[in-house]
């Protein structure tokens, strides 16, 4: 099973479960190929990484595990099994931290493509904050 | 860089499938329509460096992230679920 390392903690997963981004994210083209693992003492953080440069990694955590009504039009494949990860912006003071809504990562499950999408509808921020209750 | 002169109505192609046209020109403004494959995104380069831009903070974030930082707001979402 192949292994990852992310600051120091080791991380397995499968090649099944590789996402390829192909056109990477934004303002990170060369990240084609990355997994979603959880942090499991974190839970419901994750970290999306980079299989072929694991600096290359970001937190990210189930949009609609946080905000519950949030949908954002993309266009999917019907009838596939989508999910929808932010990117979170973490601050040393927890009630800081931020939500990309904006720029959503999309993943189709069923073929393991992933592209981050942007919309254009602006009620959804860049920096949302953590919801109040 | 390629630099090209058009006028309003004019177009250039881009490889094989994406066709930008100067659509008018008014003043210091210049309407321009693209027409491009579904999977090719399309965005004003000021939103492209303001996604790119939050992305790379957030990855700083995530870098220098410590334990202590996610644990209360793990947490606080884990009781929300």
């Amino acid at each position: 099973m192949p292994m990852i390392t992310i600051k120091g903690k080791d991380y397995s997963y499968n090649d099944d479960e590789v996402i390829n981004f192909a056109d990477g994210l934004v303002g990170f083209p060369d990240m084609r190929r990355a997994v979603v693992v959880p942090m499991d003492e974190y839970e419901p953080f994750c970290w999306l990484v980079s299989v072929e440069d694991e600096r290359n990694a970001f937190i990210v955590v189930n949009a609609n595990d946080i905000f519950t009504d949030y949908k954002p039009a993309v266009d999917a494949p019907a009838q596939s099994d989508v999910k929808t990860l932010t990117i979170v912006k973490i601050s040393s003071d927890w009630h800081k931290t931020t939500f990309n809504l904006r720029a959503p990562i999309v993943i189709d499950t069923a073929s393991r493509r992933g592209s981050q999408f942007i919309l254009t509808d602006n009620r959804y921020s860049l920096a949302e904050p953590v919801p109040q209750n | 860089m390629l630099v090209l002169s058009r006028k309003a109505g004019q177009k250039i192609a881009i490889g094989n499938d994406i066709i930008v046209e100067v659509l008018s020109v008014s003043g210091e403004g210049v309407r321009i329509g693209i027409t491009a494959p579904h999977a090719t995104s399309v965005h004003r380069f000021e939103v492209f460096t303001e996604i790119s831009e939050a992305n790379r903070a957030a990855e700083i974030s995530a870098v220098e992230v410590e334990g202590t930082m996610l644990e209360g707001l793990a947490a606080m979402l884990r009781a929300k679920q």
